[in-house]
């Protein structure tokens, strides 16, 4: 793998965003988030009346009648009192009433109060979506000023082979390799032992990083974790979001792959932000990293969503729901491809921000990974690579 | 001199959005508040008639608690009626007195409605004349594209 020809493309961020139109769209997304504000803050009124409400309902009947002034119209009272304190004429909505006794009124409030907490509980979960989606466009904004570079690379023999893979990763597509049968088999077993493995790969990692070493093992090792991921992906969405994600994502991903694909591994400078994470992890001391480490990790992952993801939404920023939806499809593969080189992309990144020698951030689609050929890779790793090739190989053997 | 004009005709169009328009706007609210008033009180009247139509002595009638949830409640003497007369007070009534009293407070309801519709069509004046300046303004240079608002 990684022997054919490589093509590229290099793209300012600027040029596909420009700012003020970034900066339009997020102010755009600030009002709809004040409005969603707004609407909580009725809901909660609503929660209180009704909470309210129902302390009184519990109450009326302890006496047999209460003095009151009896509204008559909106501008005049008769003194009067309440009688039948147990009888309670409640609307079911159309205009049809019906007569209830203190406690099934209870039961009808409660009922209304559990829809209303649900709706609070729908609008919260929109007013995050408005949140991250603010915090997206403000990143773009700011990398877009800076005068981000976006590079991108194709690779055309692999590039069809990962099509079909990622294919196969779908499961709902008819073409299940058999490579990939086992894979689809136990999700959950997956999942769990792939985290613990990645976890443990990244310690290894973090020991590994000073050692400057055969950065073609290096490719490798990222490639092996690169699949297994994938995998992990699939999973995560099964487990999160339910059917619907998992099948945008696959077909996405494919999409995705088919257009561009990636790194050559015998390329090393025009590499995205994930291989050049290691290279920076192996050239440069960890501490520099971790101090250049500012970003909230929201705002990275979705900066370096967004970097990944301007192909697809070609640089359109009026469809800034589109992006952002894209997006967020997205943004889980690349948790879960990243959790490895997380760290390090997160750095490289802030390196760029900091130190303003860099002119552009290199991006890069590592998901597009052969598997078929990671077995074989493995091997041969075992075999030349100096240092990587342990915990690899380790991941490797559990996995299968 | 172009630019001095472009300023003053920027300066118009501002006093119109920022002053007069919201003013207007206000107006118009405060208006709609009293004719609701107005309202409230003549369906007053009608009750307070039907009531004495009927002879009515004693009545039974649904008290809303609040979300639609209905009490019965009794009064057992309806000559007396306690009447809202404006900040929060409420003074109690016989029925002919508070006939009484609703027909003066309609009538300060009347005036306080005339009142305000004329401060509404002075406004609307106003942005009338504010918009025909700027189009005075413009027009000697121009054709006579500024149109003045209508409201």
């Amino acid at each position: 793998m990684g022997k054919s020809e490589v093509k590229g493309t290099v793209t300012s961020l600027s040029s596909m965003f420009p700012a003020e139109e970034t900066q339009k769209a997020a102010k755009m997304v600030e009002e709809k988030l004040s409005e969603k504000q707004n609407e909580m803050n009725q809901l909660k009124e609503f929660i209180a009346d009704n909470t309210s409400l129902i302390n009184l309902v519990q109450k009326l009947p302890d006496e047999l009648h209460h003095d009151i002034m009896v509204p008559f119209g909106k501008a005049a009272f008769f003194p009067g009192r309440l009688i039948h304190t147990n009888e309670f004429l409640v609307l079911l909505g159309e205009s049809y009433y019906t007569e209830r006794t203190a406690k099934q009124t209870v039961e009808i409030l409660k009922r209304r109060g559990k829809s209303l907490e649900s709706k609070v509980d729908a609008l919260k979960a929109v007013m995050q979506d408005l949140k991250a989606e603010a915090s997206f466009f403000d990143s773009t904004a700011s990398e877009a000023a800076e005068g981000l570079v976006e590079i991108r690379e194709y690779e055309e023999d692999n590039s069809t082979k990962w099509a079909s893979q990622s294919g196969s990763l779908e499961l709902e597509t008819p073409s299940v390799a058999e490579a990939d049968n086992k894979m689809g088999a136990s999700e959950d077993d997956d999942y769990a032992r792939i985290m613990s493995r990645l976890e443990e790969l990244e310690k290894e990692e973090l020991a590994a990083e000073d050692n400057e070493e055969n950065l073609e093992d290096e490719d490798e090792d990222a490639n092996a974790v690169e699949s297994d991921s994938n995998e992990d992906e699939l999973t995560k969405a099964a487990e999160g979001d339910g059917d619907e994600d998992e099948l945008t994502k696959p077909a996405f991903h494919r999409k995705k792959d088919e257009g561009y694909s990636y790194l050559d591994h015998g390329q090393r400078y025009s590499e995205s932000p994930r291989k050049q994470l290691q290279q920076f992890n192996d050239k440069e001391p960890i501490e520099e990293m971790s101090n250049k480490y500012k970003h909230q990790d929201l705002t990275n992952q979705f900066a370096s969503t967004g970097l990944t993801e301007e192909p697809v939404t070609k640089g359109e920023i009026s469809h800034g729901r589109i992006i952002q939806e894209d997006t967020k499809t997205l943004s889980p593969s690349i948790n879960a491809s990243a959790p490895f080189e997380k760290k390090s992309v997160q750095t490289s990144k802030s390196e760029f921000d900091s130190s303003k020698a860099f002119t552009g951030s290199i991006v890069e689609h590592t998901q597009n990974l052969d598997k078929s050929s990671v077995g074989t890779n493995t091997t041969s790793l075992q075999s030349s690579g100096s240092q990587p090739s342990k915990p690899v190989s380790r991941f490797k053997m559990q996995r299968k | 001199m172009d630019s001095l004009r472009q300023e003053k005709v920027q300066k118009f169009e501002e006093f119109v959005d920022r002053r007069l328009k919201p003013d207007l706007v206000h107006a118009i609210a405060e208006r709609d508040k009293i004719f609701d008033q107005q309202k409230i009180f003549s369906d007053l009247r009608k009750n307070i008639e039907n009531l004495e139509k009927n002879s009515v002595t004693s009545l039974r009638t649904l008290v809303n608690l609040g979300s639609e949830v209905y009490m019965q409640a009794e009064v057992p003497d309806t000559q007396h009626i306690f009447v809202d007369v404006g900040l929060g007070f409420h003074v109690e009534f016989t029925w002919s007195e508070a006939l009484k009293f609703i027909s003066l407070r309609k009538e300060k309801l009347e005036r306080q409605i005339e009142e305000y519709t004329r401060l509404i069509a002075s406004i609307k004046a106003q942005i009338k004349l504010v918009c025909e300046g700027i189009r005075e303004l413009l027009q000697i240079p121009e054709e006579k594209t500024v149109e003045g608002r209508v409201f």
